[in-house]
């Protein structure tokens, strides 16, 4: 394999999204490339089990649809500023 | 009792008592190193820790687990006898708890500054992260200190804090951060964000054992954990001053600099959490890194996290009892050991005197007031003096033929509990349970509690003799 910067096709395993982002690539040259999701920050890499980069075969608990990522709670409360 | 300067320090030890496996085949990032580091576990309570130094990707990089993963590493890290008995690891810890606050020692200089990098940081180029459960929505550093300070009281060194906290990284310098309201770091972030600034923070990873230890323990805010490193290990404790005025451990491997963003919250996890279960998603702060410092040809040290028990059940199960032990000690002395080394205490096991009838559940009810108790002790578990709580054996006698749930087994519904506990309903909220495993004692004259068996005479000199035989064969 060699270095990868190319994301044409991809699809994000979690929640399907085309905005895939080549991440990085192995210090050692082509031997793997991570790639991320833009919409829910998903993060792989080219090397790992199938259940991790492969959209068909994500397992379905963990799989999410971009609406979802509104409705995770936001911790800690963002305080009001103070007035100076 | 010993200090070491830093993790070569103590991998040197372990590796002297063959408590350390080398690695030497090539590894897999993924799914060999969190593979190994599970089953390492699952083999014993006296399992090594494991360095692996050909991963696949990298020309340099070198990856040790489970430092904490056994009671006999957790000996050698009090300077113990290697089969200390985790009864005496207890007392022990307690010991030098309560000798609080030792020393923090200023230097100058450390190895972790001799590579710099203050451009175009690359975590993935610097450190072999990888993927530990197979739902995690990343890549995460796990097992890193991280150091804050109050932005109001910048100059006061007992509030600066120092907490294991999980961090996604999410891009070459970016990283999420699991930060709830209980971490001391949200009363940092909180008082930053009111003035709309970034708080500046410094993340030591790869570090001598016992600073770990102490970051994860709860501690009372404005109690140091520096100084409380420096009595566990009996040696003031030595610091570095890091280029954005944060104090962190002169032995770390890595130290990186940078900044939760001011009022910002980003899609974090999931991440395989300390209960066994995925935590789910949040919107976390978010961290940005400026600079990377770190030893010659570092070593990166992480935890498997997984279903109990895993390395992270060792290394935070002593510091999780002593403070809540020394606590009810101070108000109960009638108490005699306390054991909360299960999923962080969630059941608390408390051996205790009695006064008189009732006292073994007001005992109970008060492990539930303490301030870690607050958060866990969902099921407390009251026995005898005689019993020794962290001898499950024992403990489950009390149990099977001390209680009667008729009287034995009180719930109190509703209480405050840890989010993560998954059977909360809602998330935070649960029932709580204190089974009095207790012998009944005027005026409470339920059952019919004969006297118990005792040993027979010269039992423990003859314990002694066979154990120094069995250790001669066994050489």
């Amino acid at each position: 394999m060699s270095r990868s910067e190319d994301t044409k096709g991809l699809v994000c395993p979690r929640c399907r999204s085309e905005a895939i982002e080549v991440l990085t690539n192995s210090p050692v040259k082509g031997v793997w490339t991570i790639y991320s999701c833009k919409t829910c920050i998903y993060a792989w890499r080219s090397t790992e089990p199938e259940e991790n980069t492969n959209p068909d075969k994500y397992p379905e608990s963990f799989q999410l649809k971009a609406e979802d990522l509104a409705k995770f709670p936001r911790i800690p409360t963002i305080p009001a500023l103070r007035r100076s | 009792m010993r200090a070491f300067k830093n993790l070569r320090e103590f991998l040197q030890l372990l590796d002297a008592e063959k408590q350390l496996l080398r690695i030497s085949e090539e590894v897999s990032l993924e799914p060999d190193l969190a593979a190994a580091g599970r089953a390492i576990t699952q083999l014993s309570e006296t399992s090594p820790a494991i360095h692996f130094n050909r991963i696949k990707g990298y020309n340099n990089a070198q990856v040790v687990l489970n430092v904490h993963g056994s009671w006999t590493n957790q000996a050698f890290m009090l300077g113990m006898e290697k089969d200390a008995p985790l009864r005496e690891q207890f007392f022990e810890f307690v010991r030098r708890y309560e000798q609080f606050p030792g020393e923090m020692e200023r230097q100058n200089s450390a190895p972790w500054q001799e590579v710099v990098v203050d451009k175009n940081v690359n975590l993935f180029d610097l450190m072999p992260l990888f993927r530990f459960n197979r739902g995690d929505g990343g890549f995460y550093i796990d097992k890193a200190c991280i150091v804050s300070c109050d932005p109001d009281d910048w100059n006061n060194e007992d509030v600066e804090t120092v907490g294991i906290y999980r961090l996604q990284v999410k891009g070459k310098n970016r990283l999420g951060i699991q930060l709830v309201p209980v971490h001391d770091i949200a009363i940092h972030l909180d008082h930053a964000e009111q003035q709309g600034k970034d708080l500046p923070i410094a993340i030591a990873v790869s570090n001598e054992p016992i600073i770990s230890v102490a970051a994860s323990m709860s501690v009372l805010y404005g109690q140091s954990k520096y100084k409380m490193a420096a009595v566990l290990q009996g040696k003031p404790y030595p610091v570095v001053r890091t280029g954005n005025g944060l104090d962190v451990p002169w032995g770390s491997e890595y130290v990186l600099e940078g900044r939760i963003l001011a009022r910002q919250r980003e899609p974090e996890g999931p991440f395989g959490e300390f209960p066994g279960q995925y935590s789910g998603g949040h919107s976390y702060p978010v961290v940005e890194i400026d600079r990377v410092s770190h030893c010659k040809d570092p070593i990166y040290e992480a935890l498997y996290l997984g279903v109990p028990w895993t390395e992270m059940d060792y290394m935070c199960a002593v510091n999780t009892c002593a403070p809540m032990y020394v606590q009810l000690k101070k108000d109960i002395p009638e108490i005699v050991a306390v054991s909360a080394i299960f999923t962080l205490g969630f059941i608390v096991i408390v051996s205790t005197k009695r006064r008189y009838g009732g006292f073994a559940k007001a005992v109970g009810l008060r492990v539930m007031t303490t301030p870690h108790g607050l958060g866990y002790a969902k099921i407390v578990i009251v026995v005898d003096e005689t019993i020794d709580p962290f001898d499950m054996k024992q403990v489950m006698w009390a149990v099977s033929t001390k209680v009667n749930p008729a009287g034995d087994v009180t719930i109190l519904p509703n209480l405050c509990i840890d989010l993560l506990d998954p059977a909360s309903e809602p998330p935070g909220i649960t029932h709580r349970m204190i089974i009095d495993a207790t012998t009944p004692v005027w005026p409470d004259r339920r059952g019919s509690f004969g006297p118990e068996l005792d040993s027979p005479q010269q039992t423990d000199e003859w314990r002694k003799k066979l154990s120094a035989m069995l250790k001669e064969l066994q050489k």
